[in-house]
């Protein structure tokens, strides 16, 4: 073995205590964090562990009104090129407006994102429970599955 | 069933509780869509369906906000908020069940509007929406129950009033046939136990048939019919029988109809008319006040003959 080769698996890059942001226009449109982030050229895979990322949706998309949106979980794992990914060990999300939700386990798969674990989320006015996640990226449908329950304050009578 | 229709309480404020097999966001549509064995319940009040959808408040067309300085006042339009935006409305479908108190209804369609406070059930012409309470039963083309109140609102009732028939222990008889109510409006008052029927009444019992363009049904306490008072022209069949009048009261426990202004009573080839006539529904007996007319006793001998 050479003074430069590696073993196999190694990632072509391993960084710590990582800070990122994505630009596009001009705007901020994400910026995340990650305690260890290892990167392989070969299929563009990532691997991250205490990843956090904000995403500041573009006004008028389905996600909007939510204001920006920040996620994060234990471990991270992605094929970049695929768009494909998933977290796990408590995946986190909060809002600007004041959403939490959390599920152990999402999945990342082009422009939909899916649970198969509990999730719980609450918020201005809900709180709700569900079995499962299939969300779209766009915010344009966010699904609880497999059965859901929740509450929704109501204010007094007329 | 309409006096305890009268008897729950208001529907208080306090959280709406769900459950379904799924549930769908969307938020530029401002809407949530349940999915699958939904429960719906929110203190007293439960409802079920196969699908529910909960529409919010455009916020864009939402008022503005009161001058500064001025506090929110009290009685404001209730509202129910989910992800930050306001729920105005529901709509429920298939197999629709409302429990409420004692009450219960059923319908395959039901719109709840929240800053109203109302819940609105329609059906099919095949199985319209229907409102129960023991054994009484309403049905009609729209049911529009009050949230806030005990009140209900029937577009063309369909009514069967059998609790307005106490059993006499002493005759010993069997129970008399219930009576039934059609209209093309009804509107249930708590406060007064008063049932109010307009356009087009209809009101039968056994082989009475009795026709009035409004009608008011009074309550007691316990939930039995007292009183049903007729007004703007009467027309009451009974066999050959036939009476007129511009008024009439039944009395509910003697079981008479009593018909005033301009009354007359048609029997066959007999006219009797004076101030005031009373039928007696179960005996068929006549009594009539300052009475004139034609009797054809001739007619009546085959009658004689049956009596006898």
């Amino acid at each position: 073995m050479s003074q430069d080769s590696v073993p196999e698996g190694t990632p072509d890059l391993s960084l710590r205590q990582v800070a990122f942001a994505r630009l596009s226009e001009g705007r901020m449109v994400s910026r995340g964090t990650a305690a260890r982030l290892d990167y392989r050229r070969s299929g563009g895979r990532m691997d991250a562990d205490n990843g956090s990322a904000q995403v500041t949706p573009e006004p008028g998309t389905g996600l909007a009104s939510f204001g920006w949106l920040r996620f994060s979980a234990p471990h991270v794992q992605g094929e970049i090129t695929n768009r494909r990914g998933t977290a796990w060990g408590g995946v986190d999300l909060i809002t600007q407006r004041g959403d939490r939700a959390r599920t152990e386990r999402a999945e990342y798969d082009g422009d939909v994102v899916r649970s198969n674990t509990k999730v719980t989320a609450r918020g201005p006015g809900y709180d709700v429970q569900g079995n499962g996640l299939l969300a779209r990226t766009d915010g344009s449908s966010i699904s609880l599955v497999k059965g859901t329950r929740g509450a929704l304050e109501m204010e007094a009578g007329k | 069933m309409i006096p305890l229709l009268l008897a729950a309480a208001a529907l208080p404020p306090g959280p709406l509780q769900f459950r379904a097999e799924g549930m769908r966001y969307q938020p530029n549509e401002r809407r949530i869509l349940l999915d699958g064995d939904v429960h719906l319940d929110r203190q007293d009040l439960a409802v079920t369906s196969d699908h529910a959808v909960a529409e919010t408040a455009d916020p864009a067309k939402k008022a503005p906000p009161p001058p500064r300085g001025k506090k929110k006042k009290g009685n404001q339009p209730a509202q129910a908020t989910l992800g930050g935006q306001e729920v105005e409305r529901f709509t429920v479908d298939g197999k629709v069940h409302v429990v409420r108190g004692q009450r219960t209804a059923d319908g395959e369609h039901g719109e709840m509007d929240v800053p109203q406070q109302t819940m609105i059930l329609t059906g099919t012409p095949a199985q319209p929406p229907v409102v129960r309470d023991g054994q009484e039963t309403l049905s009609g083309d729209r049911i529009l129950m009050h949230l806030d109140s005990e009140d209900i609102d029937v577009t063309r009732p369909h009514v069967v009033l059998k609790r307005s028939l106490p059993v006499d222990d002493n005759q010993k008889q069997k129970p008399a046939s219930p009576v039934r109510i059609e209209a093309q409006n009804l509107v249930v008052h708590k406060a007064a136990r008063l049932a109010k029927f307009t356009d087009d009444v209809v009101v039968r019992r056994g082989d009475t048939v009795v026709k009035s363009p409004k009608m008011d049904a009074h309550y007691d306490q316990d939930g039995q019919l007292t009183l049903l008072q007729m007004r703007g022209g009467v027309d009451m069949r009974q066999g050959d029988r036939r009476a007129v009048g511009q008024s009439a009261d039944y009395d509910a426990k003697a079981r008479t109809l009593v018909l005033t202004g301009d009354p007359k009573v048609y029997d066959r080839g007999d006219v009797l008319f004076g101030d005031r006539i009373d039928l007696y529904l179960d005996s068929h007996e006549v009594k009539v006040d300052k009475a004139k007319g034609k009797l054809h006793p001739e007619i009546h001998k085959d009658e004689e003959a049956k009596l006898q």
